[in-house]
């Protein structure tokens, strides 16, 4: 048995597979490979991998269909590999439970960014909500008590709703998060439609919590899809 | 449009009073020449006409003032509104009668010829309304039905090329990265040449891919350039099967071809591409160690009919016509088998337009026992008589 972490790709893809089983097992991942969402389905639960890695159009179960059975069952990182153009899907498989994603073509280098932080996020220990009274993550730190918040040891005032928001960005740093996802958790699921409530209270968010407000580094819009919160170094 | 002088109601009843007047001066011209029953039968037209021009007030006005003058140029005493004789005013009166109901009955007719005709028109303009509109409506549909399928070629042929891309990229920024020191555990000499064999079929694959598209535009720009000449249909036959050598070497490979085949007048190259396609695909979509049969026999008089048979999990009756389109292919649009397709989806697309472009037709079967999968296409023999002068005759055929 080996402490390496294993990463299963599913992929209809030979060349594909081969090519990020070869680059992968060279920076110290355990991988295994499927052909089809049903073949990755049985090879998660054989073998409990720490991350799976997805395409989205397969044959016989789709990456979609294995987002949703994997969540189902585990809250194991999962990575789907997308195309520029489905932006659609992308945001379904994101609703359905996928970490992050990454689009073809795409870099080995980019690719294995992704990996490290999702693995990160999935060891962080669990937040335990109740008895957790600060938070501390990249530039920020916040007193969920006093609801206070400091960003580069400044402290910023925001409004009850920013800093709802904050915190909800905070807790899932660096994971991909849908409009509707931030909707649903904010205002609650009447609300997942209005994309342009969620783009005030960022925008003021960002004037507040940003260097530069129009080219942010925190919170990073992903084109057609959402949010993702880079807390900053972390040290 | 607009309306004449003549056509005013006003104008109706100047000319019913003008005409009245003349008539009556004529007939006085000719005076003893003329009986009452002729004046009164002469102003009768006069009503009709004034009634079937202008409607039945016009009539009417033209009816009583014909009767007046009727009565004071034409019934004795004359020069007076006063009637001497009891039949005398019998027949006035019966001139009265008679132009009043003809008068109405002519311009009623009128009316209704005229609503008619705007009903007509109506009809007329209604339809063409219509029909523009169905028109606009159904240019509308084919306009969406083209950009659909523009978008889903477009999806087909992004997808074909990003796939064999994405491994390269992948590949090579593995490859760049070891060579530039950075992977904690370097590449061993078994995984970097594994690496470069993947940018090496990848790009093949690329390259295929594009060789097809332009082979594809071309058949369906017709400008599919055949150089058709006389030639063995095994000779056909055995170049295709040199060629997919590599790809059959784990296959049984039986060949059938009749004895005694007529010659044939085609582009031996090009039906020669259209047998190892269906060669090659027989090779990919069945198993190892598993038969692929080639088959070649006279079929009637005139045509050759050739196949390529495989024993693998066969075509759905449905799908049959439709992998014939581009970029479809079952394995993955029909979802026919968990077997991974490594084509285009344009060779038998391409196969189709070959064999249609030398007047032939292609199709599928099952193959024997109802098991697998039977392409079948057939060319005529060609024309006896054409000999061919030169070599390498051209001629330029449209793909249909």
């Amino acid at each position: 048995m080996t402490d390496r972490p294993r990463i299963l790709v599913v992929d209809d893809e030979p060349q594909l597979t081969r090519v990020l089983r070869t680059g992968l097992t060279s920076r110290g991942y355990d991988v295994r490979a499927a052909a089809d969402g049903l073949a990755g389905f049985e090879a998660f639960n054989d073998w409990h991998p720490d991350l799976v890695i997805t395409d989205l159009a397969m044959p016989n179960v789709d990456g979609l269909e294995l987002c949703k059975r994997l969540r189902a069952v585990s809250q194991v990182p999962i990575i789907v590999l997308s195309a520029k153009g489905e932006e659609k899907t992308k945001v379904e498989a994101l609703d359905l439970g996928a970490d992050d994603f990454v689009t073809k073509p795409f870099g080995i280098d980019e690719l294995l960014a992704r990996v490290r932080a999702s693995l990160r996020r999935a060891k962080a220990p669990p937040m335990n909500e109740a008895t957790q009274t600060t938070l501390d993550s990249g530039d920020f730190h916040v007193d969920l008590d006093s609801r206070e918040i400091t960003v580069r040891d400044k402290p910023i005032h925001l409004t009850p709703k920013e800093f709802d928001l904050l915190v909800y960005f905070i807790k899932h740093a660096g994971k991909v998060l849908t409009h509707r996802t931030v909707l649903a958790a904010l205002w609650g699921g009447n609300y997942v439609e209005q994309n342009e409530y969620l783009r005030v209270f960022v925008g003021n968010l960002r004037k507040k919590i940003e260097p530069d407000a129009a080219t942010p580094r925190y919170i990073l819009t992903e084109p057609w899809i959402g949010y993702r919160f880079d807390p900053g170094p972390t040290t | 449009m607009r309306r004449s002088v003549l056509d005013q109601r006003w104008a109706g009843y100047a000319v019913a009073a003008l005409s009245v007047v003349v008539l009556t001066l004529l007939l006085k011209i000719v005076g003893t020449h003329v009986n009452a029953a002729t004046v009164s039968l002469a102003l009768l037209l006069n009503v009709l006409f004034i009634a079937t021009r202008w409607g039945s007030l016009p009539a009417l006005f033209t009816s009583i003032l014909a009767m007046l003058f009727f009565n004071f140029f034409f019934l004795p005493p004359l020069g007076t509104f006063t009637i001497a004789a009891t039949d005398n005013w019998i027949a006035l009166l019966a001139f009265l009668v008679t132009a009043v109901t003809a008068g109405q009955l002519s311009a009623s007719a009128k009316r209704r010829a005229e609503e008619a005709e705007t009903g007509r028109r109506e009809i007329e303009r209604l339809y063409a309304e219509l029909r523009d509109a169905f028109e606009r409506a159904s240019h509308a549909e084919a306009l969406r039905q083209s950009e659909k399928l523009k978008s889903a070629l477009l999806d087909a042929v992004t997808h074909d090329l990003r796939t064999p891309l994405t491994s390269i990229k992948a590949s090579i920024t593995t490859l760049l990265d070891e060579a530039r020191g950075e992977p904690p555990v370097p590449l061993d000499s078994d995984s970097r040449f594994e690496m470069m064999e993947v940018i090496d079929e990848e790009s093949d694959r690329l390259s295929r891919f594009i060789n097809g598209l332009i082979e594809l535009a071309r058949i369906e720009a017709g400008e599919l350039h055949l150089r058709r000449r006389w030639g063995a249909v095994d000779e056909i036959i055995s170049t295709a099967l040199t060629r997919a050598e590599p790809i059959t070497r784990n296959h049984h490979v039986e060949l059938q071809v009749e004895k005694e085949l007529p010659g044939v007048r085609v582009d031996e190259r090009a039906v020669s591409e259209v047998v190892y396609t269906l060669i090659d695909n027989a090779a990919k979509y069945s198993a190892k160690g598993s038969t692929i049969r080639i088959t070649a026999r006279r079929s009637g008089e005139d045509l050759i009919e050739m196949g390529v048979e495989d024993e693998g999990p066969g075509i759905p009756g449905g799908l049959r016509e439709r992998v014939f389109d581009k970029f479809f292919r079952a394995t993955r649009d029909g979802d026919v088998t968990t077997h991974k397709p490594t084509g285009t989806g344009m060779g038998l697309a391409i196969a189709k337009g070959i064999v249609e472009a030398h007047e032939g037709r292609i199709w599928i079967e099952s193959g024997n026992g109802n098991k697998g999968t039977r392409v079948l296409f057939t060319l005529p023999i060609g024309d006896e008589d054409v000999v061919d002068d030169l070599q390498y005759s051209e001629s330029k055929v449209s793909a249909q």
